[in-house]
């Protein structure tokens, strides 16, 4: 029975993938797992490696380059180094917990998933709860280690800058939010691991570089948020007035921008996964009939 | 519709490692075992030239290292201003670049540690050794000292002039301030050495492991990017060994117990964390 409902699958589709089944939004058997619980532990760790690795580069570019305290010019990684260390991190985070929890590191990342059926409504607040308190602890460390500095320049927070106003701000963060969360949805796609040969090494690349291309346009705008947890961490450690006075654009921003990829990628470009999907459940239904 | 649930999953699992890695899914079926740990003595391995051969290439993988990356930070020291040189992102880039390069020679060879703190976490995981670890150690802490003579050889005035490139905690920065950079930045780096080493990863790759060295050199070049204005960025006890021995300046030797401490306690959190956390192997019935 089982060999011949695969083999009759097999013959409906005519491809080597198949879509996942969406998943249950109030799915609560995997409160039981373990591999739940290590997945938002997972999440926390990346997200708290993460900002203590962006924000330090931050702040160490900015205490290297002042010029009151002796610092010059070239004297850091530059703007080009900070995009590579949001970038760089994404990547090597991804490669690591892509397995385990599915390497979101950002909440609006995990929006993006969510609104396509792609995890649970339980698993989308635990990551979305692990990854503020992951950014928090992560820049509560650069801040124990350099608390002087940590305060004299900026805090790594992120906040709309002088001659920009809030419209473009939002803007800045929906495009490039779009842009990282429609890269997250292409890399995971099954159909494309099909074109790959099921093996999903690259997958992290390309989003890792999404952020850091991101990151080269939007850092004199804002700082470049498109990760409410990012942008959340900094604000409370820096606990400024403007840092969260701005905090709205933050995430307004970001969830925007991944509802609007989720639906791209999921009514737009696949859209054929869901007439597949409603072929193979009325099929079955016959079968069974 | 409880029957209809049932038969799409069955029809989802037809294919249990190319679930899309957003989703998080769990398979039950694998097609990957985890060796078993390594013994602490193994006097086998000391006959068998592919030990040797192992350290030898530890050697001369960190004896590269040091030479491509002293001399890059010597060639920014020593330019008239830091615009005229490769600057401190190029510094980086030197540190990440070389790993990638040569954990992607050796790996097959040696493991490609490169660094006394992988070796150390890995000891721990049991994937190596007593014997081989210390070996290991030992011709890393030779490479340095060899990589780093060699680079004195080319510019000695300018070398003790320019710091030698030793590690020392920079001035507005406490010694707990720099040991704790060194824990993190070396934790950051062995974490990911596990994950792009783990059994289970091969797996999911099928086994194509082409990109394993990669995510490498990003850590290594990423650390340097955050820590480098704090201490310079040792997270290899190595690399700091042998700057500070060709060097050999009182300031730089107050501070290189940090060089030691820190990364040996980040390797240990870090396999203690992918080994009990991520993998739970303690936990996993023996059978």
């Amino acid at each position: 029975m089982t060999k011949d409902e695969l083999t009759e699958e097999e013959s409906l589709s005519g491809k080597d993938y198949l879509d996942p089944p969406p998943v249950k939004t109030f799915e609560v058997r995997e409160l039981k797992k373990w591999s739940f619980y290590r997945a938002v532990i997972a999440e926390f760790i990346a997200t708290l490696l993460f900002l203590y690795v962006t924000v330090l580069t931050v702040i160490g570019f900015k205490s290297q380059t002042d010029i009151n305290a002796g610092g010059g010019a070239c004297a850091s990684v530059g703007l080009l180094g900070i995009s590579w260390a949001f970038g760089g991190m994404i990547f090597i985070l991804v490669y690591c917990t892509a397995g385990i929890s599915g390497g979101h590191i950002n909440p609006a990342v995990t929006f993006g998933l969510f609104l396509a059926s792609k995890v649970s409504l339980v698993r989308a607040v635990s990551y979305m709860v692990a990854q503020c308190l992951g950014a928090t602890c992560g820049v509560g460390l650069v801040k124990v280690f350099q608390s002087t500095y940590y305060n004299r320049y900026g805090g790594g927070a992120n906040m709309l800058s002088d001659g920009y106003n809030v419209g473009v701000g939002v803007g800045a963060e929906i495009i490039g939010t779009f842009v990282l969360v429609y890269t997250v949805f292409s890399a995971t796609d099954p159909k494309r691991n099909a074109r790959d040969s099921h093996i999903p090494v690259l997958a992290p690349l390309p989003i890792g570089f999404s952020v850091f291309m991101v990151h080269l346009a939007t850092i004199p705008i804002t700082g470049t948020g498109i990760n409410p947890a990012r942008s959340f961490g900094a604000a409370v450690i820096y606990n400024n007035q403007k840092a969260w006075d701005d905090q709205w654009i933050f995430w307004v921003g970001p969830f925007v921008g991944a509802a609007i990829a989720a639906f791209y990628h999921q009514f737009v470009l696949r859209a054929g996964a869901m007439k597949a999907y409603g072929s193979v459940r009325s099929q079955l239904h016959e079968l069974h009939a | 519709m409880e029957g209809k649930e049932e038969d799409v999953n069955v029809g989802a699992n037809k294919f249990p490692e190319r679930q899309p890695i957003g989703t998080a899914a769990q398979t039950e079926s694998k097609d990957y075992k985890e060796p078993p740990p390594a013994p602490f003595f193994e006097p086998g391995e000391l006959k068998s030239w592919s030990f040797y051969r192992a350290g030898i290439a530890e050697f001369i993988a960190t004896f590269l290292f040091l030479y491509v990356t002293v001399l890059t930070v010597m060639g920014v020291k020593r330019a008239p201003n830091m615009c005229a040189s490769v600057g401190i992102q190029g510094i980086a880039w030197a540190f990440g670049g070389m790993i990638f390069a040569l954990v992607y020679c050796t790996a097959g060879i040696s493991g490609g540690h490169i660094n006394p703190a992988v070796t150390f976490g890995l000891f721990l995981a049991r994937k190596l050794s007593l014997t081989r670890a210390l070996f290991y150690i030992v011709m890393q802490c030779l490479g340095a000292i060899c990589g780093a003579g060699v680079v004195k050889g080319f510019q000695p005035g300018l070398y003790q002039t320019n710091g030698g490139g030793a590690n020392v905690v920079a001035h507005g920065y406490t010694k707990g301030s720099g040991l704790g950079a060194e824990i993190v930045g070396t934790f950051v780096l062995v974490y990911t050495v596990f994950s792009a080493t783990d059994a289970k990863r091969s797996a999911r790759d099928s086994h194509v492991p082409i990109l394993a060295p990669l995510p490498i050199g990003f850590a290594v070049f990423l650390v340097h990017l955050a820590t480098i204005p704090i201490t310079g960025t040792g997270i290899n006890p190595a690399r700091s060994l042998g700057a500070a021995i060709i060097y050999n300046k009182d300031h730089a030797w107050d501070d290189h117990w940090i060089f030691w401490v820190g990364p040996f306690i980040g390797a240990a959190l870090a396999a203690l964390y992918h080994q009990i956390v991520i993998r739970a192997i303690p936990f996993k019935s023996k059978t």
